[in-house]
């Protein structure tokens, strides 16, 4: 299968939690395949439903996504399940906050996760993988720098690696979309900026659409093509990186910026 | 040097420290309720204390001869004990096998679909609330006396255990790795076997070991119902009141008991 990318387009999308709480307002968004997207905004923001909505993992209330050639409906339309969702999913890459990797399991097997959904079903019971697949991680690994760790326990790598190792996992599905919530929240200023600096690459090589959240401005303006300002759940700003001054992430924030707010100074590589 | 300390003088808390709260009323009601119920528990039991002094004659006698094993009936008894330990490790064996997959259907993180998660809890729970023994005492009515019932009550019995403790290391589990799986597009069941089989495997084989213990121990009493092992002999020469030779039966469980204990928790230690 080739990269062939995929845009996003957002249609009047809101999503309402079951205890009623509104994660999204009316969201209208195009992101183009191939576009290097950060979303900012506070915690409650909205910022990691939008994500999640993407690739089904939060269901949306009303309106419609479509990402490439699926689409997925708010309640009363054609929900995407099955083997259907599936086949999206596998077109989605995720990386998480807290990495997500099965820790008391190789690095390798680890990565392989990326290709469940081609693997058939008696293959990932007995975990014997096609040497293709093997050779897809391999190579995977090999651009994020950690195949020397393939055999080796997840939990023995260092935070900035294993994130490194979930950014493989994604990879080894041969996405076209790569969705990251907050990948450098647990991770120290340098180590944010490998991170960062991975997800930048796949995106200008590889041509991967990435949209990846954050929470601190300057990283977000630093790496992203386009920003996108989430504040209670709906697109208060849309626009290159450059264009956002004080004044934008201080209507995104609600509130004047503080130290907090910026990776900093303390560590530029 | 500790008066300095205590003579120094307390500085003013900066907020008010919060009252210790009193609990005494509710502990007195609970202690009371405890009393009353083990001496409801007593008198509806009839216990008999006196009756237990009255007949010390008899025991003594019996004591006496079960603290005298009669070591030269040792041979004889090796087949039985063979067998004991044969069962025990068939029925680990087929019974960890089959729980591994029912552990998965039993738990919450791994069960997607509701009915069938409270099915298979259901039946879980009837296999767990019958007795072993009780089981033996069925499946000898039903295939007859020997090894092999004795197998199928253990294989039951055992089950019953793996199931609950895996279904619950399941549930305790971080399920971040199973979400990136989902995410990547993996069925439930490929997400599970690939991101929570690795997780909880030291805790399986922990528990697997634990039940084989339990095994070694079950098999001789289930053995008393006709289930084959150690039992059966027991049984044998308890009805004969040889007290020589069922003192070394009972010296011999001990043994085996302690040596494979010590032996799996020694393993265990190194799994986790």
């Amino acid at each position: 299968m080739e990269h062939t990318a995929a845009d996003i387009r957002f249609s009047d999308v809101s999503v309402t939690y079951p205890n009623g709480y509104t994660g999204l307002k009316n969201i209208n968004l195009t992101i183009p395949a191939g576009e290097m997207v950060g979303i900012v905004g506070l915690s409650g923001a909205g910022k990691s439903t939008l994500i999640r909505t993407i690739n089904g993992l939060v269901p949306i209330t009303s309106g419609s996504i479509n990402v490439g050639a699926h689409q997925l409906n708010g309640r009363g339309g054609t929900q995407l399940r099955g083997k259907d969702l599936r086949e999206l999913r596998s077109n989605v890459g995720m990386v998480f906050q807290s990495f997500n990797l099965a820790k008391r399991t190789t690095v390798l097997n680890n990565v392989l996760m990326g290709r469940l959904y081609h693997s058939p079903a008696w293959r990932t019971l007995l975990g014997a993988w096609k040497n293709d697949d093997v050779e897809l991680a391999m190579a995977a690994l090999e651009r994020v720098e950690i195949v020397p760790k393939a055999y080796e326990k997840a939990s023995s790598l260092s935070g900035g690696q294993q994130q490194r190792v979930a950014i493989a996992r994604t990879l080894a599905q041969r996405p076209q979309v790569i969705l990251a919530d907050e990948p450098v929240a647990s991770l120290d200023p340098p180590t944010s900026h490998v991170v960062m600096r991975d997800l930048q690459r796949i995106n200008a090589e590889l041509g991967i659409t990435v949209v990846v959240n954050l929470h601190f401005l300057d990283l977000a303006r630093r790496y992203s093509d386009r920003l996108i300002g989430l504040r209670s759940g709906e697109v208060v700003f849309d626009g290159a990186g450059a264009d956002a001054d004080e004044s934008v992430f201080e209507n995104i924030y609600g509130r004047s910026l503080t130290a907090e707010d910026v990776l900093g100074n303390k560590a530029e590589l | 040097m500790s008066t300095s300390v205590t003579s120094s003088p307390q500085p003013q808390p900066k907020t008010q420290r919060p009252t210790k709260p009193r609990h005494g009323a509710k502990s007195l009601a609970a202690v009371v309720l405890l009393v009353a119920i083990t001496i409801w528990a007593g008198i509806g039991v009839q216990v008999d204390l006196p009756a237990i002094a009255a007949n010390w004659r008899n025991a003594t006698t019996n004591i006496i001869q079960l603290l005298q094993p009669d070591y030269g009936f040792f041979p004889k008894t090796i087949p039985a004990l063979l067998e004991t330990l044969q069962m025990a490790v068939i029925a680990t064996v087929i019974g960890s096998a089959l729980s591994l997959p029912l552990a998965f259907l039993a738990s919450r993180a791994t069960n997607p679909r509701p009915k069938l998660l409270a099915g298979v809890r259901f039946v879980m729970n009837m296999i767990r609330s019958v007795p072993d023994i009780l089981f033996a005492s069925i499946l000898v009515a039903v295939v007859g006396v020997g090894a092999l019932s004795g197998i199928m009550a253990l294989v039951l019995f055992n089950v019953g255990i793996i199931v609950k403790l895996v279904s619950e290391s399941l549930d305790g589990e971080d399920a971040g790795a199973q979400e990136a799986a989902l995410a990547a597009g993996a069925s439930w069941p490929k997400a599970n076997r690939a991101a929570m089989l690795p997780q909880i495997l030291p805790s399986f084989a922990s528990q697997v070991l634990y039940t084989f213990e339990l095994n070694i121990r079950a098999s001789t009493v289930i053995g008393l119902v006709g289930a084959g092992g150690l039992g059966i002999l027991i049984d044998n020469v308890r009805s004969f009141f040889r007290y020589h030779e069922l003192s070394l039966i009972i010296l011999e469980i001990l043994v085996l008991v302690l040596v494979l204990e010590s032996l799996s928790a020694w393993l265990r230690k190194k799994l986790v």
